[in-house]
């Protein structure tokens, strides 16, 4: 059992880097275009499909299916309680990679706002 | 340049994503519930699992919300930083427990209100964040 544990929060793990690593790629492919939307539906839907003609959407999307595989499979062993409260690190991977790949500045109160809500979230999920 | 300003606007846009996640993941969970005779041993294990699994309606329906969340989403991280956008989206954890009081009078523990409060001040903080970095780019 204890060992179905780990494998199960390994599982969690990985579903928050490669959910991680669609953000990223996404993120960087807005980025690559260049432009700051208005909230008017005829731009976005020719943002999007400008969007969806960049490989690098594909390949983070790619990573969010498998994401999503490995995520059905673990919700099918434990609580989505449980497995979100595991899942909140995922704030955390998402500064990393910002700040390391994206070079975003994150400064402290960045950082220290994104820890306060790992610590809300697991006391939240786990009660 | 571009300007990356959090705005009233976009947090609401946060919000709209996040009440649709809550719904895909619901819907996953419900459509996962239906292959629970799950066994990793093997490869037909897994495609049985996962052709029980796309056989349900839900599973549809949260790849129909995933699709509408990509779109909002992606307009928002067109004018925002990714370390912002994905913090501020936490914010679904304080409207959900706040919805369950107003809509079905559920009562929240002790522990889960101090929860609240730590995402609470998370968010802002992190808002906060975004103005420094407007402020200093100028």
């Amino acid at each position: 059992m204890k060992e179905g544990l780990v494998f199960i929060l390994f599982l969690i793990v990985i579903t928050s880097i490669c959910d991680t690593i669609n953000q990223l790629f996404l993120k960087s492919a807005i980025n690559s275009l260049g432009e700051s939307l208005s909230f008017n539906l005829i731009k976005v839907i020719q943002f999007v499909f400008k969007l969806a003609r960049l490989p690098r959407v594909w390949i983070g999307f790619l990573f969010s299916v498998l994401s999503l595989c490995i995520w059905l499979f673990v919700l099918s062993k434990v609580d989505l309680n449980f497995a979100f409260s595991v899942d909140s690190m995922h704030y955390i991977f998402i500064a990393l990679a910002s700040q390391l790949v994206l070079k975003e500045r994150v400064g402290w109160r960045r950082w220290l706002g994104t820890l306060f809500i790992v610590v809300g979230i697991v006391i939240v999920s786990l009660n | 340049m571009l300007k990356k300003q959090l705005t009233i606007k976009i947090v609401l846009f946060l919000v709209l994503t996040d009440i649709l996640e809550t719904f895909t993941h619901l819907c996953f969970k419900k459509s996962a519930l239906t292959g629970s005779g799950f066994n990793a041993q093997s490869f037909a294990g897994i495609f049985e699992f996962l052709s029980l699994v796309f056989s349900s309606p839900f599973v549809w329906l949260g790849l129909l919300t995933v699709l509408s969340i990509f779109i909002i989403w992606s307009s928002i991280l067109s004018k925002i930083d990714l370390s912002v956008a994905v913090p501020i989206a936490s914010f679904s954890y304080i409207l959900v427990p706040l919805a369950s009081i107003v809509y079905f009078h559920e009562r929240i523990s002790m522990l889960r209100w101090l929860g609240i409060f730590f995402i609470l001040i998370g968010v802002i903080f992190v808002s906060l964040s975004s103005a420094e970095k407007e402020s200093s780019l100028r």
